[in-house]
């Protein structure tokens, strides 16, 4: 056990020299602190067993002993520590490798709380990446610190040591010193007294004429005159705090934060035609060997951070600009990012950078020139964790299907990636933002037949394409249908909104919602925007783009949405789609609707899913799961995870713990204790004891049993107590059980524990309850009657897996615990609610049905009796239905007996026969 | 005395001036009036002018850019849409062949090469194969291959290699697919190769070993973390924190070193496992623990990463972190931690245990891209019980399924369907179908006939449609995805079966509620039989039980397409030949589908007396000991499985008032109770 912790973040409050010295604290504290190499030895044995005191050994100066005659000795080279579990050691680099500033240092200890409670510390102090990867390579390099380092910095300290001492022995001060670290404690009294130099030095200590020895005594003239000095001091002192804090206040007043700035104001830069141009991107780049992770340190909220480069305007030596200075998109965009919860101003705390350079059509600018702007951003570094936008890529007369600026190790958000040039887990596919996403209306469509089986709307086609496509819809007639750009509009009408077929006119992007697929095609680029107009319409997109790297497609499940045909299988594209079931076709239209709402809508769209995959490689045990990223909100809605959803029947020899809740009925405790503990697979008991006003009886009354007993006292009388995840259940099998159960037989029990083996992810219990809809009241009713039905298990007697307390105590929705704790009445009924709605399942109700009474109460029957029990259990329902927001209980109408219950069969021969006796 | 004195007195009035002036500045900049502070933005600007902004693109730019003619095949690089021709995988799907080794083979190899013959997939005639699968040798002394028969520049091939070749190949790979043993991400095509795991010499051909894991969430005090090292070892690092995050070097370790001999699998919560290849190895070892990996930077594809979704099992961090990998583990949600377990174990139960698995994955994902939108869903890779075990042919819904329906919020249909398999001479089954047609949830009776005589002209008048079906009086055919099914739950019967209506109706709601599992009436257990060294099973009437007899027994129309389409046909043939087998073989699978076992409802025992005796020798009897041939066969099927998937139970589920002391009028199913 030994890990790496930052240093405490106080001062180092005692001595840090290595005097032979061990400070008392006042009486009660626990924590010594001893320093010193040789004594601590005699000392803990001394003292720790007899005031049971912590002693922490800081041995900071383990390897700066230069002194040859002195041998260190490492607490932890004894052979026993005498106190293991209150022994600490602490070791930094501060001293010993000259690095006070680094705050890296080393606890070694075997108490688990000390550890837990300092390991919680760290989370306030963590270390940087860097440093943490720096020091890693330092330490590691054992041949260098052993061989180089050490002698060399003892003989330097020696040196110096040497030196030091003997000029103040030749001065005549008096000192102590050490032979280790580089201390040396001088005795100055005499000289203070003489030696003005060291007045002002004594002054700022405490200024007191009379004061004891320390203090000087000086004539009055001198005085005097150190009085002025000091005031003068004083009065600088003074007036610059004045000055520095006081116009702080009326800057922040005055109107910074509005920035009414316009486009044509900003700066401008002009780039020599000789300033560096960045490398071409670098194909082999991936997250780990590109990209600086350590900018992105360490962070609570798992969220890197994002800078925005400032806006500049980019001119060539002529004056000619590179490109206009940023288009409405890529402004949206740098919007986006800046109002999210990724960005930050300071560009020392970002881990990812933008650039202001609007790089998101290649057409827009010129590559050459481009580059040498990026290269000159200020945190440029190759490129280095900076993001880049781009949208359409390449240029005529080959299309490269990426931005062809050089940027070095720069990430590449693109829209029409190939195979060829995309890195896989380093660039990131986006889609080409489709304007007409904000220009026109277009409500979801709901399902149902649509009058097109197959459309195709895009406009520049190659012949070969066009062909193929007029070959189709002359084979298949109405059902396809191939538009083409309209030939004589009228004036006025934008011919991006409409398409014509022959001399039928369409409105675009309307006409496709009538179709069920639709055709994407590769144009000069593999990215087009027509994919978002179809998604948009809940057409499903046919893509026909070999290659082509679909947007998103490292999180998004296209499967789910679109269709890939091969471009070899174009002709066959009718029958491929043919075979396509309807009920899955109403899915991926669905889904593809769901894709555009969720991640084409809008620029902000794009940026935030673009920012939100980076993050996740960036921090992959926070990553968003598959079905965040692609199940829509009403199949998130409909679903449930089971959280035990392997098929595992857990080993019987696990066996079970079994708590048992009281409060002051020690006589049936203990009966019950005698009875539960017959059964064979029980593994321990734990009592809950939920009375503060009461002591629990002495150990020697407790019943004697073979497993061990274990009593926990609450701070306080709630019923939730009971669902506490305690430390002592060491099996995933608990046993619930209240003190006044004592009708169960010890095969009951075990029988109960063998069912829940197989159901483990279930209530299984003894008692069985169902909730019914009451049509006179409109409300949900408690029922506790003999029906043929079940919806719950009373915990009363209960096995669960332990998994269930955690989701109790920490994970149950709304106020309900709070209710359940201030009624005192229902934790059994929310318990059902709690398992039946994560899970999914319903309880299983094991033996048949007894009269649940004790002599000297009237336990749950007795009380269920009761009318106004019944009233409040009905509430009980009633409320949690609406927190849970559904009624997740589910009614089954069996139960599980053994095999061979009530079967014609020897008794003697069945595994469980004492069940169901009353 | 008086020099140090001026020089003192000069060095304080330096100070404080330095200190004034340091003061005024910050007051010189108020005076001055003040203009907006270029380098201070608050956010991005909002523009007054951002009206005016021009879009990225002219309409006319994202509408019409210039048409691109189709993409010839650029040299070297391959993906699926431009090398793989799949006009030949049209007719039944994918179709294999494996060109026979040249030389001498090892054993294993050649278990390979039985493993895929005995598959759906395979195909003698290298012509109507749509893949060709080319087999890596595994052997330092195995022959480099030459370049085989129909190679056609790789196109159609798939080159596998289970181990890292041990001889540099003779010919290029050309337009072949490669499915190699954790390949470099650089190497890599995404789309068209397929990564394999690394696997170790002596891993099992066929069944494997099951997980490691025991229980859902890990143990109490079990350690963090457990290391990787050199030769598949594992360090196991202290309770909770570890001495060593990097590079897996602890020489300076004083803690309590557990290092286990040789490859065992570690006993941890998590994984660390360094991104170098030889590591892939500590992967599977990992995984088969229910140890949750934890990879540094791997340099390696994970295995079949194109389908399986491994953010659900692993952990993918960065090595230059580990103080913060490290934190991140510990502060973990619990929630988190046993997701991550179970899934571990799932996909090694699922994909990896056995060489035979990862084959047939490979293979299942290369179908998968050729059937395009009839793929499985990633729901159906990623989720019990897997993708091989989940036939896409099925259905293209996951809701169809009996496995998902709690992930999809549907449920099954209310209705059933009773197939009764009968070929007895004489009359038809009256007493039986007029009890199962007496069900309110009964939608269809279907009569399988299976006799050499024609069926009975007349059939009674029941309330639901009664259709006659000739069998090809093969036992197997019971199981056989009949269209005429037209529910999902299926009651299969024999003609001489005996049932009461509540009997049909219970069973049939309890199996509802457990949709994926079998419910039946009758029970056989197995056993190990030590005296004969195999499995036995007995139809006697003991505490527990592993199989219920199909000739009363309620379950998913699913199986009979599995049973079908995914069983080996060397084991239905076994099953036709021993009749009894094919209630073993039934119950084999379902176990081997769901790993829990069968449910079993109250059942008569008035029905015995009134049963006639059986009418085949050995055939399905009640209280009779199965023959000898029929231990026989357990231990086929245990042998054409891999393992024994077999799950014992010991309860009954019963109505909730069954046999209890009230009124007999508030019991729902009172003929259940008759002595």
């Amino acid at each position: 056990m030994e890990w790496v912790i930052p240093p405490p973040c106080s001062p180092p409050t005692a001595p840090t020299c290595p005097l032979e010295e061990a400070s008392l604290n006042g009486s009660g504290i626990q924590q010594r602190r001893a320093t010193g190499p040789t004594t601590w030895m005699s000392m803990m044995r001394r003292r720790t067993p007899v005031h049971e005191l912590h002693v922490m050994v800081d041995e900071v100066y383990m390897l700066s002993v230069f002194e040859e005659s002195v041998e260190y000795h490492s607490v932890l080279s004894l052979e026993r520590l005498p106190d293991p579990q209150r022994t600490h050691v602490m070791w930094a680099t501060s001293k010993d490798f000259g690095m006070s500033g680094l705050r890296f240092g080393t606890l070694y200890t075997e108490n688990q709380d000390v550890a837990t409670a300092v390991s919680s510390l760290c989370r306030y102090h963590g270390l940087s990446g860097l440093l943490q990867y720096q020091m890693a390579q330092l330490l590691r390099d054992r041949d260098w610190i052993n061989q180089v380092y050490l002698p060399e910095n003892r003989a330097r300290l020696k040196a110096a040591h040497v030196y030091v001492s003997g000029e103040l022995r030749a001065l005549g001060i008096p000192f102590v010193s050490r032979g280790a670290g580089f201390f040396i404690w001088v005795d100055l009294r005499k000289e203070c007294e003489e030696e003005a130099l060291w007045v002002i030095m004594c002054a700022s200590v405490k200024y007191n004429i009379r004061g004891p020895a320390l203090i000087p005594r000086m004539k009055t003239k001198h005085r005097i005159y150190y009085i002025t000095l000091f005031s003068i001091v004083l009065l600088g002192l003074i007036a610059t705090g004045v000055f520095q804090f006081w116009p702080h206040s009326i800057e922040s007043s005055s109107d910074w934060s509005v920035q009414k700035r316009s486009i044509r104001d900003v700066p401008v830069v002009r780039l020599p035609a000789d300033s560096p141009v960045p490398e071409r991107g670098d194909l082999s780049c991936r997250m780990h060997t590109c990209f600086d992770v350590y900018r992105c340190g360490f962070n609570p909220k798992n969220k890197i951070k994002v800078y925005i480069y400032s806006l500049k305007k980019y001119v060539d030596d002529a004056g000619v600009p590179v490109s206009s200075t940023i288009s409405q998109e890529y402004n949206e965009l740098l919007t986006a990012v800046s109002d999210s919860d990724y960005y930050t101003e300071d560009i020392t705390r970002a881990c990812l950078f933008i650039p202001s350079i609007d790089l998101l059509n290649q057409n827009a600018l010129r590559v050459k020139e481009t580059a040498q702007a990026l290269a000159q951003l200020s945190r440029w570094d190759r490129g280095t964790n900076h993001l880049l936008f781009n949208m359409l890529p390449g240029g005529p007369p080959d299309y490269n299907t990426a931005l062809d600026v050089p940027r070095d190790r720069a990430l590449l958000a693109g829209g029409g990636f190939s195979t060829w040039t995309y890195r896989q887990g380093y660039d990131v596919s986006i889609p080409v933002y489709s304007p007409l996403s904000a220009e026109v209306e277009l409500p979801e469509k709901g399902p149902g037949p649509r009058r097109y089986f197959l459309l195709s709307s895009q406009m520049a086609l190659h012949p070969e394409y066009r062909e193929e496509l007029a070959a189709l819809q002359a084979r298949h007639g109405e059902a396809a249908l191939v538009l083409d750009k309209c030939t004589n509009l009228s004036e006025g009408i934008p011919a991006a909104r409409k398409r014509c077929h022959k001399h039928q006119v369409f409105d675009y992007p309307q006409v496709l919602q009538e179709a069920t697929f639709c055709v994407v095609l590769r144009g000069a680029r593999l990215g087009q925007a027509v994919l978002s107009d179809v998604l948009r319409a809940g057409c499903v997109p046919v893509i026909i783009a070999d290659s082509y790297i679909l947007p998103f497609s490292e999180v998004l499940d296209w499967k789910r949405a679109s269709v890939a045909v091969p471009e070899e299988k174009m002709s066959d594209v009718y029958s491929i789609l043919q075979s396509i079931p309807q009920r899955q076709i109403e899915e991926m239209q669905r889904q593809a609707r769901w894709f555009w709402e969720a991640y084409f809508q809008s620029i902000k769209a794009i940026a935030l899913a673009t920012l939100q995959i980076i993050n996740d490689r960036i921090y992959p045990y926070a990553a968003i799961s598959y079905e965040d990223w692609n199940d829509p909100p009403s199949v998130k809605w409909g679903s449930v995870s089971n959280p035990l959803f392997l098929p595992l029947i857990p080993p019987q020899s696990q066996g079970f713990t079994a708590i048992v809740l009281t409060y002051d009925r020690v006589e049936s405790l203990f009966r019950v204790i005698t009875e539960v503990s017959k059964v064979p697979s029980l593994s321990k008991l734990l009592v809950v004891w939920n009375n503060q006003n009461k002591n629990p009886p002495e150990d020697s009354l407790w019943p004697k049993i073979r497993v061990p007993l274990k009593v926990v006292r609450t701070a306080e009388n709630k019923l939730s107590n009971r669902f506490f995840p305690y430390d002592e259940i060491e099996t995933e099998a608990v046993l619930a059980i209240d003190d006044d159960i004592i009708m169960l037989t010890s095969d009951e029990l075990q029988f109960g524990y063998e069912v829940w083996r197989e159901f483990p992810d279930r209530l299984v219990g003894y008692p069985g309850r169902l909730h019914l809809w009451d049509h006179e009241m409109n409300k949900w009713k408690y029922e506790s009657e003999w029906t043929n039905e079940v919806s719950m298990v009373l915990t009363g007697a209960a096995f669960y897996h332990k998994y269930f307390n955690y989701l109790y105590t920490y994970k149950m929705p709304g106020d309900i615990k709070n209710w359940v704790d201030a009624h005192m009445n229902c934790e059994d009924i929310a318990m059902n609610f709690l398992v039946a709605n994560v899970t999914g399942k319903a309880v299983i109700k094991v033996t048949p049905r007894k009269k649940f009474k004790c002599p000297e109460c009237t336990a749950i029957d007795g009380l269920s009796l009761d009318q106004t029990h019944m009233v409040e259990r009905s509430e009980c329902i009633n409320k949690f239905a609406s927190v849970f927001g559904t009624m997740p209980l589910k009614v089954v109408e069996h139960r599980a007996d053994p095999v061979l219950y009530k079967d014609d069969f020897p008794e003697k021969l069945k595994s469980f026969p004492n069940i169901g006796s009353l | 005395m008086q020099s140090w004195r001026w020089k003192s007195l000069w060095l304080a009035l330096l100070a404080s001036w330095l200190l004034v002036l340091l003061g005024v500045f910050p007051l010189l900049r108020l005076a001055v009036p003040t203009r907006p502070r270029a380098g201070v933005p608050q956010g991005w600007p909002h523009w007054l002018d951002a009206e005016l902004l021009q879009s990225f693109a002219k309409p006319g730019e994202l509408l019409e850019d210039g048409p691109q003619p189709p993409q010839a095949l650029r040299g070297g690089s391959c993906n699926w849409g431009a090398c793989f021709d799949t006009s030949k995988c049209r007719g039944g799907g994918l179709k294999v062949f494996v060109y026979p080794a040249a030389g001498p083979v090892s054993e294993t190899h050649r278990r390979i090469l039985a493993s895929i013959e005995g598959s759906r997939y395979h195909t003698l005639s290298a012509a109507e194969a749509c893949l060709l699968l080319l087999l890596s040798p595994d052997t330092p002394t195995g022959e480099c291959d030459p370049v085989p028969p129909q190679w056609d520049g790789g196109r159609n091939h798939l080159v596998l290699s289970l181990h890292p070749a041990p001889c540099p190949r003779t010919f290029q790979l050309g337009q072949a697919m490669v499915a190699g043993a954790s390949p470099t991400v650089d190497t890599f095509r995404p789309g068209f190769d397929v990564a394999l795991p690394l696997l170790p010499e002596a891993h099992p051909l066929r069944g494997g070993v099951p997980g490691q894991l025991r229980q859902h969430s890990p143990r109490p005090g079990v350690a963090l973390l457990a290391l990787a090292e050199d030769r598949g070892r594992w360090h196991v690092a202290g309770t909770d924190f570890s001495a060593c995050p990097w590079d897996g070097r602890c020489e300076q370790d004083r803690g309590p070193k557990q290092t286990h001999p040789g490859a065992t699998l570690p006993n941890a919560t998590f994984c660390l496992i360094p991104g170098r290849s030889p590591d892939a190895l500590h992967f599977l070892q990992a995984l088969q623990a229910g140890c949750i990996p934890v990879l540094l930077s791997p340099r390696w594809q994970l295995p079949f990463s194109e389908v399986i979704d491994w953010t659900k099992a692993a952990i993918v961090a960065d090595e230059r972190l580990p103080l913060q990998v490290l934190t991140a583990l510990q502060e973990m949600p619990l929630t988190r931690v046993l997701a991550l377990r179970q899934q571990t174990q799932f996909l090694w139960d699922a994909y990896f245990s056995s060489v035979e698995k990862v084959i047939h994955t490979t293979l299942e994902i290369i179908q998968d891209r050729i059937f395009g939108a009839s793929a499985h869903p990633s729901l159906l890779w990623n989720s019990p019980p897997g993708a091989i075990l989940a036939l896409p042919t099925f259905s293209p819904s996951p809701s169809d399924f009996p496995f998902y329906h709690l992930q999809q919020g549907s449920r099954p249909l209310g209705r059933f369907s009773a197939l009764i398999w009968g070929g007895a001479p004489g009359q038809p089954p009256l007493k039986l179908i007029q009890a199962v047609a007496g069900s309110q949830h009964c939608a269809q009776i279907l009569v399988l006939w299976s006799s050499e005589k024609p069926p009975p002209t007349r059939w009674p008048k029941t309330a639901v449609p009664l259709t006659v079906i000739d069998g090809h009086r093969k036992v197997s055919d019971r199981f056989f995805p009949y269209s005429a099914i037209s529910t999902d739950a299926i009651l299969s019967l024999d003609a001489h079966s005996s049932l009461s209506t509540s009997e049909v109706d219970f069973a049939f709601v309890v199996w509802q509620s457990f949709p994926e599992r079998m419910v039946g009436f009758l029970t056989w257990s197995h056993f190990w039989d030590e005296a004969r060294g195999g499995w036995g099973y007995t139809a006697k009437r003991t505490n527990e039980f592993s199989m219920v007899l199909t000739s009363a027994a309620f379950y998913h129309r699913y199986y009979h397409t599995l049973f079908t389409h995914s069983l080996p046909k060397a084991l239905r043939t076994l099953a036709d030949e021993a009749p009894t087998c094919v209630d073993v073989l039934m119950n084999f699978l379902v176990a081997s589908v769901t790993k829990l076992p069968p449910i079993k409802v109250p059942y008569g025992m008035w029905h015995q007396e009134a049963r006639p005796p059986p009418l085949e020798p050995g055939g399905p009897g009640l209280t009779q000991e199965p023959q000898p041939a029929a231990h026989n066969c357990i231990n086929q099927m245990a042998a054409g499985f891999g393992h024994m998937p077999l799950v014992s139970s010991r309860l009954r589920l019963d109505p909730v008032l069954f046999k209890d002391p009230v009124s007999v009028l508030r019991k729902k199913y009172r003929s259940l109770e008759k002595p």
